[in-house]
């Protein structure tokens, strides 16, 4: 699935670069990180913004996370770095990558030590 | 350690030595503090299984995460899940409010006598409390509570690092195999720190003032500024977070067990 814009243009790789950036006080290098992002939206068949709104709900208090989809593409992470090839290490650093964008747009995820 | 200096080291702390085991002397030691926390009639609704990491089959551990704890349940060695007996206060029926009785914990002087406890105690307040779920399901959590805490400073008492967390009840019940009447209440992540005992430092807390009253509520206990001193020079009141190089920890911590940035 081919992005209709840049990567960086969408606003939750904005959140996510502002979130890196706040996190660590420094500006990151984006364009490790937006890559593996890229080859995980053509994984998955939809663009960044649609990946993280498809985690989300609004309901009359507010935003909820969607349990089911959360635990659905936390799987799909777990399915990317396993396809992609690598040692162990590189795969678990490429899922954590992707990882780190859900984290930063709010969705709650974790690896397990396992990856 | 002095008292104090272990109140004021307790962190949760979130970042465990995955490979480092806890010796089973300290795991018995944490559960003897437990053991002598003080207890309403006597009754002792704490319970606990120890889990070991390592020695539960993969499934029942997978079964045993939260969201917000997957990670912290893989990373500490040892896992302590707390329970409330909530039958226990109908199947003691006031004798271990005898004993104390017996042992002169309890005396006439202050009204107590056996057969308060069995023509009144007993049967005119205990049973009807457990009957009343709505007052006796936070009252029973409120007392194992305190026993817990017992065990959590005596982690940091032996070294070593714990973080509570909230297990999911009906995974937990039917993982562990407990009885139907015990309710589930925390689980103590248990192991040797990754991170600095300091991680990080003091956590922010809100105002004393903000908590406390004197006389009536609106009156704040006023904090003396002598006692914060000499607190401090105890070790129980410590630099607060954020401590220069946590940033930096966490990053180095972040890549050598391999997570999220």
């Amino acid at each position: 699935m081919a992005l209709d814009k840049p990567i960086a243009d969408y606003e939750t790789v904005q959140t996510w670069r502002g979130g890196l950036s706040e996190q660590w006080g420094e500006e990151p290098d984006m364009t490790v990180r937006t890559s593996a992002l890229e080859r995980f939206c053509e994984f998955a068949g939809k663009d960044p913004d649609v990946l993280i709104a498809e985690c989300t709900r609004e309901v009359e208090s507010g935003k909820r996370i969607r349990i089911k989809a959360r635990r659905e593409f936390s799987e799909k992470i777990a399915e990317f770095q396993a396809a992609s090839g690598g040692s162990a290490r590189e795969q678990q650093k490429l899922g954590n990558t992707i990882r780190s964008f859900f984290i930063h747009n709010g969705i709650f995820m974790q690896a397990g030590l396992s990856g | 350690m002095e008292f104090k200096e272990i109140i004021g080291r307790r962190r949760s702390i979130r970042f465990f030595d995955p490979k480092r085991p806890v010796e089973r002397e300290k795991i018995q030691t944490i559960l003897e503090t437990a053991r002598l926390a003080s207890c309403a009639v006597n009754a002792h609704w704490l319970r606990a299984v120890v889990v070991e990491r390592d020695k539960i089959p993969p499934e029942k551990l997978n079964q045993l995460k939260t969201p917000v704890a997957a990670l912290t349940l893989d990373l500490a060695p040892v896992h302590i899940y707390f329970f409330v007996d909530l039958g226990i206060v109908n199947k003691i029926k006031g004798s271990r409010l005898k004993e104390l009785v017996d042992v002169g914990a309890l005396a006439p002087s202050h009204g107590w006598s056996h057969k308060f406890v069995d023509d009144f105690v007993y049967p005119q307040i205990l049973e009807p409390m457990t009957r009343n779920l709505e007052g006796y399901v936070p009252a029973a959590f409120a007392d194992a509570g305190g026993a817990a805490q017992n065990a959590l400073l005596a982690a940091f008492d032996e070294g070593l690092g714990a973080c509570l967390n909230t297990p999911n009840p009906m995974l937990t019940k039917q993982v562990l195999g407990v009885p139907d009447d015990w309710l589930p209440m925390w689980v103590m992540l248990l192991g040797y720190p990754a991170e600095s005992w300091e991680a990080g430092g003091q956590r922010p807390r809100p105002d004393f003032e903000e908590l406390y009253f004197e006389g009536e509520y609106g009156k704040p206990f006023k904090r003396d500024p002598a006692v914060v001193e000499k607190l401090k020079a105890a070790n129980m009141i410590q630099a607060p977070a954020p401590l220069p190089g946590r940033r930096e920890e966490i990053k180095k911590l972040t890549e050598e067990l391999g997570l999220p940035e």
